[in-house]
């Protein structure tokens, strides 16, 4: 067991130690987060941190599934650390709340782990912020948590982002009029998602398909961009329900404009590779200073029916970190972390008495332990307290040092 | 340096060495050629375009620069791609660098099907293209990752086939190799930063336009 107290690697990669600036940073953002939230009335899940391994790996796909840890209890049944929170917020929604008063909105802040290469913002263990919109469909509630999703990233301080919308019901519908197997359906996504022509074109030569229908998926691509393109992808359509899957993103449009979001918003059907679960809209978002994405969600109105109660739903996750991240990057400064007075001096009852009504009032007061002397230029705080005696205090400060009475203490820290 | 950040503003990684000379003619024709830095050991280039500058890079770090958001574009090898598998977008295939990746053993031995070795000990660059390629066989080959001059492996019997970049077939030839399978047929990629595509749209997509004429005048030239 030597190898485990191994001084030089205290830690497994993937994970690290968040400190003073940094730490209340994270916790400045969540509480930001968590607020905005709030006042669009999604209420917290604490869910738990490992579930049954088949319950989180049920319809997340290959890849999430692959990436979770695993462990077994006693009875050997095998458990996993939660990779994402949709899956445990559906799986509390239609196995505990099924009949409560739909939609619910729920939300959820916490650590999710995955056991994959550590990225820029992405350790294997990350902070995941998001919503849950169950139990409505429609293009309102897409609406509201797109525009939700955009009003987090800005009170979190970011102004320039951009989220990109695809319509899997669009690509769905399109895939009724083929007949793929799995792998030729991976091949022709993978072509899809790198926006790789020749490679669309290749898979495509596999497929017996109409000129039509060749037509629409080589386009695809290339449908990518504001409203307008969902003008140019009327002409490709071939069955109401490619249509129909239009007349969704145009009224989400309308919305999102009233929302006051439009501009943050890239329409792009050639956006098929997503969770595997998605069967309506899916958006990743994008800003400057991070290469990868900083949220992604979309509407799944099928996962609830694996639990047994069907609803439809739609929801969205923000990487906390990469946003945190991303911030920094684009000039963002966390708030120095600094006692707002320095207490010396001897430690009656007087003495204690002010320090804790300091305190109190909302100031931060460290008290200087030992016998080391302090001056102003290397103290950790702007002001040095030092208690004479029941009554009298020497105030230190880059002005100057004056003598005063702890009364007339207390009265000028209101003004600090 | 540029802000790259802004939205204006691009970085492009380059690759150094066999890709570079092709793909300066390519930018030069679309107006992007590369002013010539002070001296030739310059990593960092600006362009004839104002907004735009350069990165070069090795060939196998063009998509680590590229898929972290570093740059914003690069041009990288097909075949660098599909071993590293970076989650990039590639809108653009370019007329240079075809090469193929291939299995190559003794000129000596038969040609009979690699899916009837037993547990054959390959040589090779691309360990991920290799497995895939034999395992796809059902073949479990014993892959020995080397990092140049692979043809070397087979003839102090460190291996007994190898996969490799083959372009002329001529190296093979020097050193009595023959080839037996294509692995991939590689060329020039444009690829592009998911969030770069996103945040700087219309740079991108007039730089992948202008880039596209280049392209077609040079092929029709």
């Amino acid at each position: 067991m030597s190898h485990l107290a191994d001084a030089r690697w205290p830690l497994p990669q993937g994970v690290v130690d968040l400190l003073y600036e940094d730490a209340a940073d994270k916790r400045g953002l969540e509480a930001a987060l968590r607020g905005c939230f709030r006042v669009w009335s999604y209420d917290e899940l604490i869910a738990p941190t490992f579930e049954y391994a088949d319950t989180l790996a049920s319809e997340a796909g290959t890849q999430l599934a692959e990436e979770m840890y695993r462990f077994t209890d006693r009875d050997g049944r095998t458990l996993a650390l939660r990779p994402e929170l949709t899956i445990p917020a559906a799986r509390v929604a239609a196995t505990r709340l099924y009949d409560q008063a739909m939609p619910l909105r729920l939300c959820y802040i916490g650590p999710v782990f995955r056991y994959e290469a550590p990225q820029a913002g992405r350790q294997r263990e990350f902070t995941q912020a998001g919503v849950e919109l169950i139990g409505a469909a429609g293009p309102a509630a897409d609406a509201e948590v797109l525009a939700l999703t955009a009003e987090a990233l800005r009170t979190a301080g970011l102004t320039r982002f951009q989220l990109a919308l695809g319509q899997m019901a669009f690509f769905h519908a399109l895939l009724v009029e083929l007949n793929l197997t799995p792998v030729a359906l991976h091949t022709l996504q993978s072509a899809l998602d790198r926006k790789n022509a020749a490679d669309i074109a290749a898979a495509l030569a596999a497929i017996p398909a109409s000129p039509a229908l060749h037509r629409t998926l080589l386009a695809l691509p290339a449908l990518s961009g504001g409203p307008v393109i969902l003008h140019t992808a009327r002409t490709l359509c071939l069955n109401p329900a490619m249509t129909a899957a239009l007349d969704h993103l145009a009224a989400l449009h309308e919305l999102l404009h009233g929302y006051g979001v439009a501009d943050h918003i890239t329409f792009d059907l050639g956006e098929t590779r997503a969770m595997q679960y998605y069967t309506g809209i899916t958006f990743k978002g994008y800003t400057p200073g991070v290469g990868f994405a900083i949220c992604s969600g979309g509407r799944y109105d099928d996962l609830l029916a694996h639990f047994g109660r069907p609803q439809p739903a739609v929801g969205c996750a923000l990487w906390v970190d990469r946003i945190a991240l991303a911030r920094q990057r684009q000039g963002w400064q966390p708030s120095p972390l600094r006692a707002d007075l320095l207490w010396l001096g001897e430690l009656s009852p007087a003495c204690l008495a002010a320090l804790i009504e300091l305190r109190r009032r909302g100031l931060r007061v460290e008290l200087h332990l030992g016998d080391a002397a302090v001056d102003v230029q290397s103290a950790r705080a702007p002001r040095l307290a030092h208690c004479v005696d029941a009554d009298t205090v020497r105030l230190r400060t880059a002005e100057g040092t004056r003598t005063l009475s702890i009364t007339a203490l207390m009265h000028e820290a209101a003004t600090w | 340096m540029v802000n790259r950040l802004a939205a204006d503003r691009l970085v492009v990684a380059l690759p150094k060495g066999r890709l570079l000379e092709e793909a300066r003619t390519c930018l030069e024709q679309a107006g992007y050629g590369l002013r010539a830095g002070d001296n030739d050991r310059q990593l960092l280039l600006p362009s004839a375009a104002p907004h735009l500058s350069y990165v070069l890079a090795k060939p196998g770090d063009v998509p680590v620069y590229v898929e972290n958001g570093a740059c914003d574009l690069g041009i990288a090898g097909l075949d660098v791609l599909r071993e590293h598998q970076p989650d990039l977008l590639e809108p653009l295939l370019l007329p240079f660098g075809y090469c193929r990746l291939a299995v190559a053993g003794p000129a000596a031995r038969g040609d009979h099907p690699l899916r009837l070795e037993p547990n054959p000990r390959v040589a090779t660059k691309f360990p991920r293209l290799t497995e895939a390629f034999f395992r796809s066989r059902g073949v479990s080959a014993e892959i020995i990752e080397l990092s140049g001059s692979v043809e070397l492996a087979p003839l102090v019997d460190l291996s007994d086939l190898i996969v490799d970049l083959v372009q002329s077939g001529q190296t093979l030839h020097d050193n009595g190799l023959r080839e037996l399978r294509v692995v991939l047929h590689s060329q020039a990629v444009l690829v592009a930063n998911r969030a770069a595509w996103r945040l700087k749209t219309a740079v991108i997509e007039t730089f992948v336009a202008d880039l596209r004429r280049a392209v077609e005048e040079m092929s029709n030239a």
